[in-house]
């Protein structure tokens, strides 16, 4: 009981029982078996694969590089074209998601009828598989018979039918209003929540004020909806950064290499070219890179946690 | 007055219906096509409604069961008359049933491991307790393709390649962290004075949680368990590199593998996809009010 209660911060002003103690830690272990395999284990055995040179070609013979793999990455243009494109994607993602889910919000923050009808609504992007968001999409991008092509031939934009995720130029602006389209709904509910902690006093002040609609939304809303913008921003980052299955569905990290983004091409890596050392190293990078993300901003605002 | 008045009407008006389209005109058009022959779906401009609704397409994911497909009746269905089913389609309905039966296991295990640990780490006091909330913290951040090499690895070491067990055990880890959060969230709303009471009262700890805390609990536990089916239905990658026949593929990798077939009708994979949606969106609509107060939970905190 003595060493016990030495070892606790002087914070705790009363000694933890040794009850309490030993019912968290049967309570925890499942958690934390859990854990090891989810963080613990996976990082220090990718660490370990990603030094030696292992391709599935020659399972037999993988010999030990130290830190080659990683050179061999750092010094490779096509990984940083790769990174190139990834954050053009992450960049153009969350600001398309944080501007449409901010008009969704300010509609759903209001009182009228149907208001009830429309957060339903907005569930069901958000719940259905990226998968099935991916071949509907590849299907309304379809260049020969696609929605996309018809509507702009119907209204008059186009005189026929153009290439559309076959094209350099138009094909991560497609792959990117698709992952829009499905992380919408929840920056949406986000915001909406921080909308709701506005109180409507500041509005009707502002108002006696003389202040007009815009006025308001630019020195009330805008100032009251920064917790939620930060919040949506780290969250969709990390969701852009490491996204994966639209650039399966989609284009293979096609035409020509205009979407081959990182997460592709660790899979490639890994799964066409059998490279796991390298490929472990490059998903290595990735995840060093998004936790220091994650690091910064909490440093920056996780201040109030 | 009034001018206003009608004037804020018609803006919210014009805005909803901005806000139905973009929602759900992709959807619409999915499912609008899913009902059209494979002659009416390469109609040029499209038919945005069936001219000639179909239910064939749907037939042929259930009847694709007993039908061997050979090259003579591969080539028999032409493109135009919407007679291409992929080989791969009798696989549509036994890889639903694995989805369920993984979703399902991971659901239980995921309960039984969560709430005990959100419950110790939000009411008991004990050495380590912030410990191992910055550990469950930082586990969340981990990118899924990250445990794709390191995985697979022990995956096939232990044999376990193209199996549900592998898939039960990843998604498993993968719910885990998100749902302890959630459920921390709520068990620290709820007063500290009734577990004092319990106990007093002589309840140990593990029924102050399940007789006291677990029926109050029962929102979040509704989000947990929501969030927690929906992520192992919709999960693709770890599936795509952990299965390899109808013993374990999922949902996701089977639809997936329609979308590498250059010779498959795309009203086939439309009303695929529309049968891969339809769970998700029963759910979504159903418990729409659980799922926000979870999601809001879960991420305020973070």
């Amino acid at each position: 009981m003595n060493t016990k209660s030495s070892m606790l911060p002087k914070a705790l002003r009363y000694p933890v029982s040794a009850y309490d103690q030993k019912s968290a830690m049967v309570f925890l272990a499942p958690m934390m078996l859990v854990l090891m395999v989810i963080a613990v284990f996976p990082i220090v055995y990718s660490l370990w694969i990603s030094l030696f040179d292992l391709k599935l070609t020659r399972p037999n013979r993988a010999p030990f590089v130290w830190f080659d793999n990683y050179a061999l990455i750092f010094h490779d243009p096509m990984f940083w074209s790769s990174v190139g494109r990834t954050t053009s994607f992450t960049l153009m993602s969350v600001a398309g998601i944080m501007f449409i889910a901010m008009l969704m919000a300010l509609l759903l923050n209001e009182q009228f009828r149907g208001r009830r009808i429309l957060s339903t609504v907005l569930l069901i992007p958000w719940a259905i598989p990226y998968v099935a968001n991916g071949l509907m999409w590849k299907w309304i991008y379809d260049s020969g018979y696609g929605a996309l092509n018809g509507l702009l031939f119907q209204l008059g934009f186009i005189d026929k039918y153009m290439v559309l995720l076959g094209d350099v130029n138009k094909t991560m602006f497609l792959i990117t209003n698709a992952f829009v389209w499905k992380e919408v709904p929840l920056a949406t509910i986000l915001l909406l929540v921080t909308l709701k902690s506005v109180g409507a006093d500041l509005y009707r002040a502002a108002q006696v004020d003389g202040a007009n609609v815009w006025q308001r939304f630019i020195h009330i809303t805008l100032p009251a909806l920064k917790p939620g913008f930060m919040l949506v921003m780290i969250y969709e980052t990390m969701m852009a950064i490491r996204h994966f299955d639209l650039f399966f569905i989609l284009t293979e990290g096609g035409p020509a290499e205009a979407s081959h983004v990182v997460a592709w091409a660790v899979y490639v890596e890994t799964f066409r070219k059998l490279a796991f050392g390298t490929g472990a190293a490059m998903a290595y990078i990735m995840a060093i890179a998004t936790f220091m993300l994650a690091f910064f901003i909490i440093r920056t605002m996780g201040k109030k946690l | 007055m009034n001018l206003t008045h009608l004037g804020r009407r018609a803006l919210l008006f014009t805005a909803s219906l901005l806000f139905i389209t973009f929602v759900l005109a992709p959807m619409g058009w999915l499912l609008s096509s899913s009902f059209q022959s494979e002659a009416e779906i390469t109609s040029v401009p499209p038919h945005w409604l069936p001219h000639q609704p179909t239910s064939q397409n749907f037939a042929a994911i259930f009847e694709s069961k007993d039908q061997a497909i050979t090259y003579e009746n591969r080539k028999e269905g032409d493109t135009a008359s919407g007679g291409f089913i992929p080989s791969t389609a009798k696989n549509l309905l036994p890889s639903m049933g694995n989805s369920f039966i993984i979703a399902f296991a991971v659901v239980v295990l995921n309960l039984l491991v969560s709430v005990p640990a959100a419950y110790a780490m939000a009411k008991i006091r004990f050495i380590g307790r912030n410990a191992s909330i910055y550990l469950m913290l930082t586990s969340r951040v981990i990118p899924d393709i990250a445990l794709v090499v390191p995985f697979f690895l022990l995956v096939q070491k232990l044999g376990l390649l193209d199996s549900k067990v592998s898939l039960i055990i990843t998604y498993l880890a993968i719910t885990v962290p998100f749902s302890v959060f959630i459920l921390l969230g709520y068990f620290e709303s709820l007063p500290d004075e009734l577990d004092k009471a319990a106990r007093v009262d002589g309840c140990t700890r593990f029924q102050t949680l399940t007789l006291v805390y677990l029926p109050l609990a029962l929102p979040s536990l509704v989000a947990v368990v929501l969030f927690t089916f929906l992520t192992s239905w919709n999960e693709f990658l770890l599936a795509l590199m952990f299965t390899q026949t109808t013993a374990s593929q999922t949902m996701p990798v089977v639809i997936a593998s329609f979308a590498s077939d250059f010779n498959i009708s795309f009203s086939f994979i439309n009303a695929a996809a529309v049968v891969a949606v339809i769970p998700p969106v029963i759910i979504a609509i159903m418990f729409e009010r659980y799922i926000v107060s979870g999601l809001t939970a879960g991420a305020v905190k973070g």
